[in-house]
């Protein structure tokens, strides 16, 4: 433009992005241009009162409503001039299009603010969740307590004898009792970890005789299906950092799992080694194994595979759910391999020697 | 001479359950539905020992305590809190009262007479 505000010379772009031709554009004044539409009262100010004053404007921005090409927001930048001869001024005006920015800006904006919204949501929903959870297993627990209680009273045959028929179906309410108490037990320890709120109590702990109490624990329930029970513990295994009740409930998890999923006169194993900064645990059976597809679904919680199996064998389907995740609270990783139906199962768990600080 | 128990909890089984367990062990027992009532039977029969729930219907467990530890008659008398609520919290009550220890729930009915004998030493 000339020190008029008459339109000398105008890139094509311009000619593109706002539909106009060159014959209705250069020689005009600015405010001119497509019947009258550039005549912005901010652009007038720019451009007669910033200008002139500090020779130059960086970004500023315009919203104007254009009759052929609809709202627009504009980024201006403006250099004025002096030509080396002669005192005329030439201004250049650069004019950016930033509707489309502005428009994903806007958009993003929103977008977060939806998130976390719903983030906040999703926090409140889990808080109430877990509290629901920990009110209700309380509530449970006060009744089953006297189902058990009184039960096992009769079962002692303390207050005088029971037949066979009595003492048989006292037995089964006891040990549906029991089962269902540590149904709740699990259940209320699944909410807890997913609420954040399963802390460790750690101290030194020596593995190896603590993988011997274990083993000693199920060698009853293996002995019952004769299946053959092989330990290739490292001598030199390392004590750890660890909790002591949740890696003893991890082992027995998984040993007490091989055991109800492998046939009689199967065999179950256990190995143990340190491995870098950890140690690293296997317990392997020669049982039903795991179809492809159920792979990821049995750490779903409550998912158990229907097998003849599954059938005679009492359980809750959250050994190892809880399994995973208190390794994963002590920092360590737990998977499971099985070449599908009937060719056994491993499932490996690493414990870091150090626990991971509380952050 | 037998051994004297009283229990307190507002909970009609646990009550009628843990007053078997101590008279097969060969205590004599009584039993009281809420603090205030516990309070002046401990008074009246001054137990060997008292079996109390924290939870109680008129005010908790522990404030119960510190009335029977205030009274000359009941002060010295040991306490036994069974309770669900085995939270880092619930231990600190316990704790802070002279005298006091606490059984998890659920009881185990073979051991809980001989758990109560031993805290009465």
């Amino acid at each position: 433009m000339d020190q008029d505000l008459r339109v000398v010379s105008v890139s094509r772009s311009f000619y593109e992005v706002f539909k106009v031709r060159p014959d209705q554009t250069v020689g005009q004044l600015i405010y001119d241009l497509g019947n009258k539409q550039w005549d912005i009262p901010k652009l007038r100010e720019l451009l007669e009162n910033i200008l002139p004053q500090q020779a130059s404007f960086d970004n500023y921005e315009v919203e104007h409503d254009f009759a052929t090409i609809g709202r627009r927001i504009m980024l201006l930048n403006a250099r004025q001039i002096q030509r080396v001869l002669g005192k005329e001024r030439i201004i250049l005006l650069a004019i950016e299009d930033i509707t489309e920015r502005r428009e994903i800006e806007t958009g993003l904006v929103r977008a977060h603010d939806e998130l976390e919204a719903l983030a906040t949501e999703l926090t409140r929903t889990a808080r109430a969740k877990s509290e629901f959870l920990a009110n209700m297993s309380h509530e449970l627990r006060t009744p089953l307590n006297s189902i058990n209680g009184f039960s096992e009273v009769l079962f002692d045959e303390t207050f005088g004898p029971l037949n066979d028929k009595q003492r048989k179906y006292v037995s089964n309410v006891l040990t549906s009792g029991k089962h269902l108490l540590a149904l709740i037990n699990q259940i209320l320890d699944m909410a807890k970890v997913e609420a954040g709120k399963m802390k460790l109590a750690l101290s030194s702990l020596p593995l190896r005789g603590i993988l011997d109490e274990i083993t000693m624990l199920v060698t009853d329930l293996a002995l019952k299906k004769k299946i053959v029970l092989k330990l290739e513990i490292a001598d030199d295994l390392p004590d750890i950092e660890a909790d002591e009740l949740k890696v003893r409930e991890i082992v027995y998890n998984l040993l007490s799992n091989a055991v109800k999923f492998t046939p009689i006169g199967g065999e179950i194993g256990m190995r143990a080694k340190s491995k870098g900064a950890a140690i690293e645990v296997e317990v392997w059976d020669t049982g039903v194994g795991i179809a492809a597809e159920n792979m990821e679904r049995i750490f779903e919680g409550f998912f158990r595979v229907d097998t003849p199996y599954s059938r005679l064998t009492e359980g809750t389907g959250l050994g190892l759910p809880l399994a995973r995740k208190m390794v994963e609270l002590h920092g360590g990783k737990l998977s499971i391999e099985s070449k599908g139906l009937d060719k056994g199962t491993l499932v490996k768990f690493t414990l870091p020697m150090l626990a991971p600080r509380e952050s | 001479m037998k051994k004297i128990a009283l229990i307190i909890d507002d909970n009609e089984n646990n009550l009628l359950l843990e007053k078997d367990l101590l008279e097969v062990a060969g205590f004599e027992v009584y039993v009281a539905e809420n603090a205030s009532l516990g309070i002046s039977l401990a008074i009246e029969k001054l137990p060997h020992i008292i079996i109390m729930d924290m939870r109680l219907p008129d005010m908790r467990g522990s404030e119960a305590a510190k009335v029977l530890l205030a009274k000359p008659e009941t002060h010295h008398i040991p306490i036994v809190f069974v309770t669900a609520s085995v939270l880092a919290e619930g231990i600190e009550e316990i704790k802070a009262i002279p005298n006091a220890v606490f059984i998890g729930k659920p009881i185990n009915t073979r051991t809980f007479a001989k758990e109560v004998a031993q805290f009465m030493k």
